[in-house]
């Protein structure tokens, strides 16, 4: 019982960090209170995001309020075509040692720091776009022949443009598979736009407080995988990812439109994002365990960048949102 | 153990016994529906079934033979354990706690997170009752069943299996021995209102063979053989029948004879009429309304007048033994002719219709029997009252028939055949002694099964506008 009794603590901790990160989110940002979430969701569980907006909706203040109010280092990476891998990971630079020997000596790049910032990362060129892969995945960057860790807890919050597509170098698909969420920033309302216009118009906000550091973090992303889960449940997500797959999954009318319109499902990735942001969100909510609400709230932010569309999708204009909630529709919590 | 995971698994397990006897309870009603949905499908044919209460087990047949089919793919599986509880998570919007603690148990976890979630799930259902939270829903079958059994239950009341039996039967072409059972019965329904007792037992023959040869489907080829050894035994009885009556006339005279040995014996049974010449005098008055009977005396030259009551008695004694003797000889003939025609079939084209018009009774029928609107026919305003302004009834003319049929309703009827009344000069009997006859066959055949309830009334207030409300003196 005592046990219960720490763990009920814990995730009240928990859930009070994550209020009083949303609050503190709320001085600096208006609006993207379910982004905001998202975000914190896939720091928790050890994720990255791709943030796709138009400019202007705060997609840089809000990962940079996040970095203060988390206590963690933030760095941000303007992504250019002529942006070099070397300006991300960092290179090796010749130096003199105290002995007056020329020596080499590793330069890190931006990417060490626990919140890296890839800015309209579909600007650089593949080559640029692919040195962030190892470090998405690995968490550590090679240079020389030699290992470099990265921060930990580190996370990549990459943005794109999705209007100005010319001279872009649109995400290989590996690459867009390592990304934990992709969200969707919506253009504020007219009361939100108000507001934002109040604020970044007076006198300067006070200073963000800090929330969590990267410990809590760390400590939190830990509690995340505790989450029990019921195998009900697990079978449900497990069918709701493999009804996006057009050769596999039941036969209803979810698939007939991933038939028609889906050349790829979702990768094995998109179903363990899935759980990890279902067990995520019920902690932060202050519940003991994952429901099915759960699930179909985190599909869409866990598939919509894993589906691959073919032609007839982008002829008729059907996209993976519409896809997602049709399976959401068609495929039944119990069988 | 906690007392909380205590609680879950008592809530668990009630409701896990109630989701049980409540699919049990839909399975069956599924079974019964279905039951009765197959009862009712085959019900044309139940008729075939040997016994008549076979009809009333088909549903129970039907049910012992889809239950095993059902129990077995509605079985109680994990998975609906599963749904179940999924269920009560839904209702109480417990977010699956209920779920996951289950299955937490079911795998016995220890972990503190698991342990919190079998905590929180004991703590919400321990206030849970399933009985009143998770209430009986029935399924479209199961709603259907009682209705379906009240359908099935008023149609067998209503003999449907066995109406639809009978109208494929009619609707079928009649073998040779459906005929046959048809014809016997006829035969013996009219040898029992005349008391024709060779024939009765001739039809009661007929109608075994019919049936005999109906349940064993025995070929027309095979019945006619049986056919010929059964007419040279109708030959037999027929010739061995009483013949004695002498210019008996038609089957038609005959039975008028009968009917007015019925109205003499009433006279002889009068208490005024004991005395021998008070007799002899009434006897001799009432002769000359009875035609028939005096054509009989005149012939065996009675002397009425001389005779006492108890000559009177055995005299037409006799004369009805006669008389019915010759009627069943003369059906005998009748059913012989219809068994030769019967073997003929098959052989010429027409036999079918010879068959067809040479049934019992229906020979002396005229050509223009359909039932026409008359004044003799349609109900008056007030029945046995004649109309004012209302044209008097036509006059017959001689020989023709006229007959007063079922006017209400469906249903099979009867028709009493009556002659019209003499032209003047064709006839040496009177109209007065001509209506009495007939009211008096009139009055005996309403007194026989063979007038139905409902127009023995109608048959009186005929004879009542014809104007004569009683017999001439």
């Amino acid at each position: 019982m005592e046990e219960v009794a720490e763990i009920k603590q814990r995730m009240e901790r928990a859930r009070r960090s994550f209020d009083e990160l949303k609050a503190e989110m709320a001085r600096m940002i208006v609006g993207h209170e379910e982004l905001i979430e998202q975000v914190f969701i896939a720091l928790v569980c050890g994720g990255h995001c791709l943030l796709e907006g138009v400019p202007g909706l705060g997609k840089t203040l809000m990962v940079r309020s996040l970095g203060e109010i988390l206590s963690l280092s933030f760095s941000r990476i303007q992504f250019t075509p002529d942006l070099m891998p070397a300006d991300i990971t960092g290179t090796n630079v010749l130096t003199d040692d105290p002995s007056g020997r020329k020596v080499f000596e590793f330069q890190r790049g931006p990417v060490f720091a626990h919140i890296v910032l890839a800015d309209e990362i579909n600007r650089a060129t593949p080559k640029t776009q692919s040195a962030l892969l190892e470090a998405m995945q690995e968490q550590s960057v090679t240079v020389g022949g030699k290992v470099h860790r990265l921060e930990n807890p580190f996370m990549v919050l990459a943005t794109q443009n999705p209007i100005e597509m010319e001279g872009t170098y649109p995400l290989p698909e590996a690459q867009v598979d390592r990304f934990f969420f992709k969200l969707l920033l919506q253009y504020p309302s007219r009361e939100e736009l108000a507001r934002i216009a109040d604020l970044t118009t007076a006198a300067a906000p006070a200073p963000l407080h800090e929330v969590v550091d990267a410990a809590g973090i760390l400590q939190i992303r830990q509690w995340v995988r505790d989450v029990p889960l019921a195998d009900m449940v697990k079978d449900y997500a497990v069918r709701l990812v493999l009804s996006t797959h057009p050769q596999r999954g039941p036969s209803d009318e979810g698939v007939k439109v991933a038939q028609k319109f889906v050349l790829y499902g979702s990768s094995p990735r998109g179903l363990q994002s899935l759980i990890l942001a279902a067990k995520a969100r019920s902690l932060l909510d202050g519940r003991p365990n994952v429901s099915f609400e759960d699930i179909r709230i985190m599909l869409p932010p866990s598939l919509r960048h894993r589906l691959i569309l073919n032609l007839e999708a982008d002829a008729e204009g059907v996209s993976a949102e519409k896809i997602i909630s049709e399976v959401l529709e068609r495929v039944p919590e119990v069988l | 153990m906690s007392t909380e995971a205590e609680i879950l698994r008592k809530k668990l397990s009630e409701l896990i016994s109630w989701e049980r006897r409540k699919r049990s309870e839909q399975i069956l009603a599924g079974i019964l529906f279905y039951a009765l949905l197959a009862t009712l499908l085959t019900l044309p044919f139940h008729s075939l079934l040997p016994l008549a209460i076979s009809r009333y087990l088909v549903p129970i047949l039907a049910f012992f033979i889809l239950a095993p089919v059902f129990l077995i793919r509605q079985r109680w599986r994990l998975d609906d354990t599963a749904r179940a509880v999924a269920r009560v998570d839904k209702t109480l919007r417990l977010d699956e706690r209920t779920l996951t603690a289950w299955e937490l148990l079911e795998r016995d976890e220890t972990r503190a997170a698991a342990l919190w979630v079998v905590k929180e799930a004991g703590e919400k259902l321990a206030a849970f009752d399933p009985r009143a939270l998770l209430r009986r829903n029935w399924s479209w079958q199961a709603r259907l069943a009682l209705p379906l059994l009240a359908v099935w239950l008023g149609l067998v009341w209503l003999g449907v299996g066995l109406q639809l039996d009978r109208v494929a039967e009619f609707s079928a072409s009649k073998t040779l021995a459906q005929k046959l059972r048809e014809f016997s019965r006829d035969l013996q329904e009219r040898a029992k209102v005349e008391g024709l007792q060779q024939s009765l037992r001739v039809g009661r023959e007929l109608e075994q063979l019919a049936q005999k040869s109906i349940e064993a489907k025995t070929d027309d080829e095979k019945l006619k053989t049986e056919l010929a050894g059964m007419k040279k035994q109708v030959e037999t009885t027929g010739k061995s029948a009483d013949q004695s009556l002498s210019g008996a006339g038609s089957q038609q005279d005959l039975r008028d004879l009968k009917a007015e040995l019925e109205a003499a014996r009433d006279i002889l049974n009068m208490p005024a009429a004991k005395g021998t010449e008070e007799l002899g005098k009434q006897w001799l008055d009432q002769l000359a309304t009875l035609p028939q009977l005096k054509r009989q005396f005149d012939l065996q030259n009675q002397k009425g007048g001389d005779l006492g009551h108890n000559d009177l008695k055995s005299f037409l004694d006799k004369l009805e033994k006669q008389a019915t003797g010759e009627l069943d000889r003369r059906t005998l003939l009748e059913a012989q002719q219809f068994l030769d025609q019967l073997m003929k079939q098959g052989q010429k084209d027409r036999g079918e219709s010879d068959v067809q018009t040479a049934g019992p009774g229906k020979q002396d029928l005229p050509e223009d029997n359909e039932k026409t609107s008359n004044r003799s026919n349609l109900p008056g305003k007030e029945p046995g009252k004649r109309e004012e302004g209302e044209p008097s009834l036509p006059n017959f003319p001689a020989g023709a028939a006229a007959h007063v049929k079922g006017l209400l309703g469906e249903g099979n009827s009867r028709g009493l055949e009556l002659k019209g009344k003499p032209s003047a000069g064709k006839s040496d009997v009177s109209q007065d002694e001509v209506i009495a006859s007939y009211r008096r066959q009139a009055e005996a055949e309403l007194n026989t099964e063979r007038v139905p309830d409902g127009l023995k009334e109608t048959i009186k207030n005929y004879f009542l506008s014809l104007g004569i409300g009683e017999e001439p003196k």
